[in-house]
Order: structure tokens, then C-alpha cells, then sequence
């Protein structure tokens, strides 16, 4: 019973989300104020039927009814509790209704927060939002229904991907999707805005928080996705370059310079139809990404399935969007009203210069994604675009950038003194090349790029410290009132200097592993050692283990430090999943530090031995901290007070709306 | 009828949150220029918070408030818009709206919904009355049983065997080394163990499978002719065909008339022999033995037939069984053995009463495989 009450409520939610588009917008286009309220009431029932049907579908996987072929194929009785539950949305059907659960979720929080915005803005995002809703429900209910049944039902499952068996799974695709699915709330507004022909004020002020919140999302999945794959393939690299990670940074980058234009049209209102654009840009390539991993165009451990069917489908779906939403803009935006003006030395024009930066940076990646495709379907090669190709276009790019961050928070709004903002910044340069030439010096003197590359991560994390030092006044006033002016600094401030600090961390993590580790291939025999930087690593032994369903081979290595002190032991071992027959690695890791040793096993050779590579990863962990301080950087900035824009005091019937207080 | 009851209550649930604002009172319009105030007031309050905390000097403060106030006098200029109307859609929009919203989910769903099928959780469906059990959900509660209590020896002794017939082989030598260990070794536990090892290796006997076969003679005597055939393959296997010979020919001495055995004893007999007519230059080498795990196309035949068989045996203890009857007709007619294929549909039909359903099945199915029917 409870299956198919979640498959009806997955239908009622489809019908629901058809009401949600014409109601509201019918009631805004024609000002009937009483079919605009329909839009509130309706996005959150929507919400929570959906909600209902996936709850249905968890419930399906706890009990393993393989009634339903979904669980049938992805779930096993024997598989942990918690790897239950993740392999609900560890497939194709079950993360498509994670994206539209989480799609109206953001529909009935636009609903329910939405108070203080003016009625038919409210209205007609809410439309929008219902049209994708509506888009996606009959996508899952035509070709990916998760409640489709088996009879007789099998009595046990296929199991899951056992590479998805892990708990990066319960994290990666949720934070992924709230990133992803986030910013159609900013495309919801920006087709709004082009449909009613105006900007309201407070628009800028609602477009802001929800960039935000998808962004702080998207980074925390990126990372999560980066941190599992650099921990699960059992080879150490943390970014691949692969068509499904761009698919996730193409949305990451836009969303980026979507967050800073909006920072400009919300201060000054300038830059208003980019920043339309962008927001309609972002969750294209959102769409695109969903397009690309879902449809099998590209083969992956994301693709869990592919069907023509459905490419051509979420195709068509991509195609209304992207075009409608477009074809919308070209013809509305020269009907919206031009914002204020800025000189270019500005902090409005240090935002411009990011916009461009990270427009072309994305333009990069797009290319560098889509270009082996349109190769494949014009003449049939397959080719593969990977690291040397991203090193050489998108590499200068970002660096360029990663050096311009420091001036932008440093300048004025409307006239900047570049001048000033560069002396200012003159022990925050002086800091970094002290810590490049420490790099070169002490590291390895062969290094310049390592050098350079160590320095630039510095001069965003000492650049950043300086926009909090100058705007708390540190040395100009006492240490007394400068700490109580940096306590008391708008959280905002505080969140832009997080964030750049935190990609200063990042950049010197990714910097750090990718020019200073070392990797080392052997074999060894039970009782043998081998040194790794300051480090000594023993083999033990390889012991046999079962576990609930799988069985594995156990290395067991102890780690000495240059004393001879046995500091830590590292267990790395190679799985076999029973029910599909399927081996993993699974590689160990000891942190040490900021950073980490890693341990994969191979093939067991004939004489007993094991091969072994053992990975010194240099500050790796900074690559994902860094990213966390972003996240809690925009947190900060999302929970700035100033955000809250006040309702207006809805009149009293004999008094006319302009007397309001 | 209670799920009926709860698709009702949220179809409900969904028609009143549209229903409901449309025939509440409209809410007072507030005009979009008065929300578009609202935020200019509270960047001048902003402002002067920032001036406050020496974020942003009185200049630049003043500069930013003139800003603003030019976007307040904009805003007056531009006027206020008209005032909140009923839209004349507004009857058949709703209307459309409150009856769409049911109809359509009940139609999408009655197309591609189950209504009828219930729920199955795992659990459950291992709790019910054995009776209504399938074979696979009775195999998959005896392990849930015996992971409960792995010394259960009975449990183990139950599972063996159907493990086995289930061609999972792995699992019924595990099985059966357990129920041996629990139990004790007797005749059928050491015949199956063996039997499960010859499946394991891919049909050849090995050494522990050998073994296995030699313990249940020891245990139950010469009446049992699968351990003496099996013990006879492995002495063909390894080349030692003058002793598979003898082996094979007291079995068949000792088999009675009816025996299911004889025909494949019979044929391993025939083969062994003639393979000892010639038999390979130098004799059996240890390459010999080796190139034996490569199964070939005679020991695959020999491995069939004795599979067959063990069905025809079986049938003749167990002859309800409708899917081994059509197992049994068809290996008979792929090994093209018409006339056994034949005369194991009339014993099928016999078993199964010819005019049952399964009996017609049956006969539909010889036909397919161009047995004519048998009256």
C-alpha cells in the first residue's frame, strides 16, 4: 500500500505542478489577486507530495520490497542499513526524484518566505518554477517511474554499484543537487523579471541569498564528489577533468560570477541584464549537466543507465529552457530599465572584470566538455580532451584571476584608487613572495612553478586578511577598538573574506599535491619496508576479512617516523562484492598533518609479494578544507541581517497605499 | 479499501490547496512601487548603520543616500499602478484547475499504476505460511534461518541438497561440509558432497570430490550407484580405464532392470571401452590428467547424461513436478534420444493427469520440440 500511495502522490504532484503554472501566472498576467495566492497553497502541497513518494521509495528500500523493480536492481537484504537508504538516490530513477523533491522544495520555500515580495513577482516565479517541476514529473513518470513493479516479486536484489557503497553517497548527490537545483530558483526570477517587463528593487535582494544558498551547496558537493573519487578509485587524484565533474564546475563557475554581479546590482543597480543572463546561464548549464549525465551521452560511473529515450527527452526539455528562456531575454531586455553608471576603476568594475574572467573560464570548460562530443557525432573518432588541455585555457585564466581577487574587495564602489588598493596590499605581496622563495629555497630549488603557484595561494589568503585587517582598522586604532570594529564588521564582510581565503587554502592544496607529491610503485613482501618522505611504512601482512557482503584482502601497514616511533597503521585493502561479482580498492590513508599518506594495493604477484604504490600527498587536505571555509563563507555572508528586506504594511482599506509609514 | 480511502483523503488534500484561496476574500493589493520603498528605506537605514560604525565616511554616505533618493523620486514619478480586479478567467481557470487536478492524477495514475499489487517488504514475505511460498522465498527463509543459528545441522541438511538442484554449487558444498560436521557423515550426506564438488570443479571429479564418494560407500554400502558411477568417471578421467571398465561393468551387474542408471552406465561403459580399444600411446601422463580439467566434448556429454539422469531418478520419486517433467522431455530430445524423450512425456502426462492443465503444458510443449502428441 504504501508503494503505491507514493506512486499516486508522485502523480498528484505532476498535476499539481500543471496547476502551479497556469494559476499563478494567469492571475499575474490579468492582476486577479485571489489566482495569484493559488501559486502559495499549491508549491507547498506540491512539496509535500513528493516528498510523500520518495518517502515511500526509502521505505521500499529499508524493507527491500523487490516488488519494485527499482530496488530489484539496486538494493540488496543484506547491505547496511545506511547503504539502504543511500541506494535510493545511488540510481537513475531515484536521483530524479531527489531532484524534483528538491526542486519543490525550493518552490515551497519561495512560498513560504516569499511574504515580502511584490504578488506578481511572487506569482510568476512560482510559475516558472511549477513549469520545471512539471518538465521533470512527467520526464520520471514516462521514462524513469521508480515505482515501477515486479510480479512475482524476486526474493533477492542485484545489489548496488559497490563503488556507490559508501558514505560520500548519503552526502555527494544531495548537497550536488541542492547546488544544481538551487539555482533554478535564480533562473525562476529571471524569467519573472523578463515576463513582467520590470526589475523591482528588491529583486536583486532575493536573487543574492538563493545564489548563495546553491552555491554554498554546489561547493560542499563538489568538494564531497572530488573527496570520494580521490579516496574510492584508489588512485589518489582528486580532479579528473571528466565530462560529469565540468558538468558540476560549468554551474559552479557561472553561479560564482552570478553571486558577484548580483553583489553590484544589489549596491548600485548596474549590471542588471547580465546579471539576468547569468542567472538564466547558471541553470542552463545545470540543465546541461543533468542533460549530459543522464542521457548516457557520456559513459561514467554516473551513468547508471543510459536509454535513448530518455537522452532525447531531458534533450527537449534542455532545448525549451535554454531557448525559451533566451529567446524570452532577447526580446524583453531592452524593454528593462539601464542601472547606474560606475567609473572602471571601481569596485563595480573589479566585479565586471571577475564576471569576464569566470565567463570565459566556464566558456573553457564547455568547450573543452562539448568539443569531443560534437567530434564523435560529426566524424565518428573518439577523442579525449583531458589535463593539458584544461592546464593551457583554463589554467592562465583562473591564475590571471586568483591574482586580481585580493584588489577587488580593497576598492571603492562607483571610483576605486587602484593605486592605493596596491599599496595597501604591499605586505600581503611582501608575504607571498617571502613564502614562494621559502618554497623554492627549502622544497625543491627546481620548482619555480611550484614556487609561483605556492606564492599566489598565499597572496589570496594574506589579501584576504588584509580586507579584514583595513576594515577593522588594525593599526590605525587601538587593539582594543580594532577588535571590537572586526567583531562587529557586517557579516558579509566577513563572508567575502572567508571565501577568498578559503580559495587561497584550496589553491595552495591543489598546488602542493600536484607539484611536490611523490609516488612510489613496488613490491613487497610480508616483513619489508619502504621510506616515504620523512616517513617508514612496514608491510605486514595480507589477511583475509568478511564483510556483510563482500569479502576482502586486509594489507596492514605501520607507519614509523624518522625516530623509528610507529606513529599510526594504515590498512588497505581489495574488495570483492559478492552479489555482482565486482572488486574494488580500498585505499588506505593516514592523515599526517595537513597532509596524508595513501596506500593501494595491486596484484598479488607468484613469489607472495604484493604490489604496492604508496602516494605522499603534500597539504591535500587543503584542497577540501579550503573549500569548507568557502562554504562557511557564504553561510556567513547568507545570514548578513541586511538581507531581510521588510514587508511593506499591507494598508488598511481606507488608507492608500502611498501614506504607509 | 483503507488504500483507496488514503488516495481519496490526498487527492482532497490537493483539489481544497486550490480550491481554498480562490474562494477566500482577496487580500488587500499592495503595489509593487511600495515593496520597491521598502527596500530603499532600508538601505538608507543601512547606510547610516555603516556611517555609524566608521565603515563608510559622511561623504561617501552622502553621496549614497542622494543616490538613493533619486530612485525614491523615480519611483513617485513612475506612479502607482492600478489597484487589485477579478480576472474574468477567473471562473473557468478554476474551474478547470479544481476538476483537472483529480482527474488527471486519477486517469495518469489508473494508466501506469498497480493498485493491485501490494506491498512485498522482504521480511514479510518470509513470515507468511510456507505453503504460499515460492521456492526461491523458501530457500532465502531457510538461510535467514540458518545465518540466525549456523548450527543448526538439520537446517544445513535441508538446504544442501535444493542448493544443489538450484545450480549453486558453491553453497551446497558449504552446506553439505556443514551438515557433515553437525550431523555426522552417512551415505547421502558424502554422495551429495561429492556431487557438489564435481559441479564446483565443472564436472570433473577431483581428489576430495573422489573421496567424498569413496566415504559414502564406506558408510552405506554398495547399494548406491551415483557414488560407483561417479568413482568410476574419475578412474576414466584419469586415464585409468581398465579399472573404470571393471567398475562400471560390476555396477551395471548390479543394477536392477528398471534402474534410470542404465542408460547412462551403459553409454560411460560403451566410451570407456572404446577409448581402452586405443588407447593413448605411453599411457596416462600427468598432462593427461591436466588436459582433463579442460573439459571436452565427450566429458561434457558424460556430465549431461548424468544430470539427465538424476532427473529421471528423481521424477520417479517426485513425479508431481511439471517443470522437471519438461526438463526431463526436452534433455532427452536435445541429446536426440527421441524415443526416451517420448516415453518421458507419457510418463509426465501419466503423472500429471493428461487432461490437467499442466498435463496439456506439457503436451504443448513436447509439441513445440516436435514430439507429436501422445494419446
Amino acid at each position: 500500500m504504501m508503494i503505491e500511495t507514493g506512486h499516486f502522490a508522485l502523480v498528484l504532484a505532476f498535476a499539481l505542478s500543471l496547476a502551479q503554472v497556469v494559476l499563478p501566472l494567469v492571475g499575474a498576467r490579468t492582476g486577479d489577486a485571489r489566482l495569484m495566492a493559488t501559486g502559495r497553497p499549491v508549491a507547498i502541497t506540491c512539496f509535500a507530495m513528493t516528498a510523500l513518494a520518495f518517502a515511500a521509495l526509502v521505505m521500499a528500500y529499508v524493507l527491500s520490497d523487490f516488488s519494485v523493480v527499482n530496488v530489484f536492481e539496486n538494493s540488496h537484504s543484506q547491505k547496511p542499513m545506511l547503504y539502504k537508504v543511500t541506494g535510493t538516490w545511488g540510481n537513475h530513477e531515484g536521483s530524479m526524484l531527489l531532484w524534483v523533491l528538491i526542486l519543490t522544495l525550493f518552490g515551497a520555500l519561495v512560498a513560504a518566505f516569499g511574504r515580502n515580495l511584490p504578488a506578481t513577482l511572487q506569482a510568476t516565479v512560482l510559475s516558472v518554477q511549477g513549469m520545471v517541476g512539471a518538465a521533470f514529473f512527467l520526464f520520471i513518470l514516462m521514462t524513469s517511474n521508480p515505482f515501477a513493479r515486479l510480479n512475482p516479486a524476486p526474493i533477492e536484489g542485484r545489489d548496488l554499484n559497490p563503488i556507490l557503497q559508501d558514505i560520500g553517497l548519503a552526502i555527494h548527490p544531495p548537497l550536488l543537487y541542492l547546488g544544481y537545483v538551487g539555482f533554478s530558483v535564480c533562473f525562476s526570477f529571471a524569467v519573472a523579471a523578463l515576463i513582467e517587463g520590470r526589475i523591482d528593487a528588491a529583486w536583486a535582494r532575493w536573487v543574492r541569498p538563493w545564489t548563495l544558498v546553491a552555491w554554498v551547496f554546489l561547493t560542499g558537493g563538489i568538494a564531497m564528489g572530488s573527496f570520494w573519487a580521490y579516496y574510492e578509485l584508489g588512485w589518489g587524484g582528486f580532479w579528473f577533468w571528466d565530462p560529469v565533474e565540468n558538468a558540476s564546475f560549468m554551474p559552479w563557475l557561472a553561479g560564482t560570477a552570478l553571486l558577484h554581479s548580483a553583489i553590484v546590482m544589489e549596491k548600485r543597480g548596474a549590471l542588471k541584464i547580465w546579471t539576468l543572463l547569468l542567472s538564466i546561464l547558471t541553470f542552463s548549464l545545470s540543465l546541461l549537466g543533468t542533460f549530459l549525465v543522464r542521457s548516457g551521452v557520456l559513459t561514467s560511473v554516473h551513468a547508471f543507465a543510459s536509454d535513448p529515450s530518455r537522452g532525447v527527452f531531458i534533450l527537449a526539455i534542455l532545448v525549451f529552457f535554454i531557448g525559451g528562456a533566451l529567446a524570452l531575454f532577447a526580446w524583453r531586455s531592452q524593454s528593462l530599465a539601464p542601472g547606474g553608471l560606475f567609473h572602471p576603476i571601481s569596485r563595480e568594475g573589479a566585479l565586471v572584470l571577475n564576471n569576464l574572467f569566470l565567463s570565459t573560464a566556464t566558456a573553457t570548460v564547455l568547450v573543452g566538455t562539448l568539443y569531443p562530443l560534437a567530434i564523435e557525432a560529426v566524424t565518428g573518432d573518439k577523442i579525449s580532451v583531458g589535463e593539458p588541455f584544461f592546464n593551457l585555457t583554463f589554467g592562465p585564466v583562473f591564475a590571471v584571476l586568483l591574482v586580481a581577487v585580493p584588489f577587488g574587495p580593497l576598492l571603492a564602489w562607483k571610483r576605486g584608487d587602484l593605486f592605493a588598493a596596491a599599496q595597501r596590499l604591499t605586505m600581503a605581496f611582501a608575504l607571498a613572495a617571502l613564502a614562494g622563495i621559502l618554497a623554492l629555497l627549502f622544497l625543491d630549488r627546481n620548482a619555480a612553478l611550484a614556487a609561483l603557484g605556492i606564492g599566489l595561494a598565499f597572496w589570496l589568503v594574506f589579501g584576504a586578511l588584509t580586507d579584514l585587517a583595513l576594515r577593522a582598522g588594525i593599526g590605525k586604532v587601538t587593539p582594543r577598538t580594532a577588535l571590537r570594529r572586526l567583531v562587529g564588521l557586517p557579516r558579509s564582510a566577513h563572508g567575502t573574506a572567508l571565501a577568498h581565503l578559503g580559495l587561497g587554502l584550496s589553491t595552495l592544496g591543489v598546488v602542493a599535491v600536484v607539484t611536490l607529491q611523490t609516488e612510489t610503485i613496488l613490491t613487497m613482501k610480508p616483513g619489508e619496508t619502504v621510506d616515504v618522505a620523512d616517513y617508514t611504512l612496514r608491510f605486514e601482512a595480507l589477511s583475509p576479512h568478511r564483510g556483510p557482503n563482500y569479502t576482502e584482502d586486509q594489507g596492514i601497514f605501520p607507519v614509523f617516523n624518522a625516530d623509528g616511533d610507529r606513529i599510526a597503521t594504515i590498512m588497505s585493502s581489495k574488495r570483492l562484492y559478492t552479489a555482482r561479482r565486482m572488486p574494488t580498492t580500498e585505499a588506505g590513508i593516514e592523515t599526517l598533518g595537513l597532509s596524508q599518506l595513501y596506500v593501494s594495493l595491486g596484484d598479488e604477484t607468484d613469489d607472495g609479494g604484493v604490489v604496492v604504490r604508496i602516494w605522499w600527498k603534500p597539504l591535500v587536505t587543503l584542497i577540501w578544507l579550503g573549500a569548507l571555509v568557502m562554504m562557511i563563507g557564504g553561510t556567513l555572508s547568507l545570514a548578513d541581517r541586511r538581507l531581510r528586506v521588510g514587508a511593506p504594511a499591507r494598508p488598511r482599506k481606507a488608507e492608500p497605499a502611498a501614506a504607509a509609514p | 479499501m483503507v488504500f483507496w480511502l488514503f488516495l481519496a483523503l490526498l487527492t482532497i488534500a490537493a483539489s481544497l490547496a486550490v480550491l481554498l484561496p480562490l474562494a477566500r476574500r482577496p487580500q488587500t493589493h499592495v503595489p509593487a512601487s511600495a515593496h520597491d520603498l521598502e527596500v530603499y528605506r532600508d538601505q538608507l537605514a543601512e547606510i547610516e548603520r555603516d556611517r555609524q560604525r566608521g565603515l563608510i565616511g559622511e561623504s561617501e554616505a552622502e553621496e549614497a543616500r542622494a543616490e538613493i533618493g533619486r530612485r525614491m523620486i523615480k519611483l513617485e514619478a513612475a506612479g502607482t499602478e492600478g489597484s487589485a480586479r477579478a480576472s474574468r478567467f477567473l471562473p473557468i481557470v478554476a474551474a478547470g484547475a479544481v476538476l483537472g487536478v483529480p482527474l488527471l492524477s486519477w486517469g495518469v495514475y489508473a494508466t501506469i499504476g498497480s493498485p493491485d499489487l501490494p506491498a512485498q517488504p522482504l521480511a514479510q514475505r518470509l513470515e507468511k505460511d510456507p505453503r504460499d511460498n515460492t521456492l526461491d522465498e523458501l530457500v532465502a527463509r531457510a538461510e535467514g534461518h540458518i545465518r540466525a543459528n549456523p548450527e543448526d545441522g538439520r537446517g544445513w541438511n535441508v538446504l544442501a541438497p535444493i542448493y544443489l538442484r538450484l545450480n549453486r554449487p558453491e553453497d551446497a558444498v558449504v552446506a553439505y561440509r556443514n551438515a557433515i560436521r553437525l550431523l555426522g557423515s552417512d551415505a547421502a550426506r558424502e554422495t551429495g558432497l561429492g556431487e557438489a564438488l564435481f559441479a564446483e570443479a565443472g564436472g570433473i571429479v577431483t581428489k576430495e570430490s573422489a573421496d567424498a564418494f569413496r566415504r559414502a560407500l564406506e558408510a552405506g554400502g554398495n547399494d548406491n550407484p551415483k557414488a560407483r558411477f561417479y568413482l568410476a568417471t574419475a578412474q576414466a578421467q584419469e586415464g585409468r580405464l581398465e579399472e573404470a571398465v571393471a567398475g562400471l561393468t560390476a555396477l551395471m551387474g548390479d543394477l536392477p532392470q528398471a534402474s534410470p542408471w542404465r542408460g547412462v552406465v551403459g553409454q560411460a561403459l560403451a566410451r570407456a571401452q572404446a577409448e581402452l580399444g586405443a588407447p593413448v600411446a605411453g599411457g596416462p601422463s600427468s598432462d593427461d590428467v591436466a588436459a582433463a580439467a579442460q573439459m571436452n566434448a565427450e566429458d561434457r556429454a558424460a556430465m549431461i547424461e548424468t544430470m539427465v539422469a538424476s532427473l529421471d531418478e528423481r521424477l520417479r520419486d517426485n513425479p508431481a513436478d511439471a517443470d522437471g517433467w519438461r526438463r526431463l522431455v526436452r534433455s532427452y530430445s536435445v541429446l536426440g534420444r527421441k524415443d526416451d524423450a517420448r516415453q518421458a512425456l507419457e510418463r509426465g502426462l501419466k503423472a500429471l493427469g493428461a487432461d490437467s492443465e499442466a498435463g496439456q503444458e506439457l503436451r504443448d510443449f513436447a509439441g513445440t520440440l516436435g514430439l507429436g502428441a501422445v494419446e
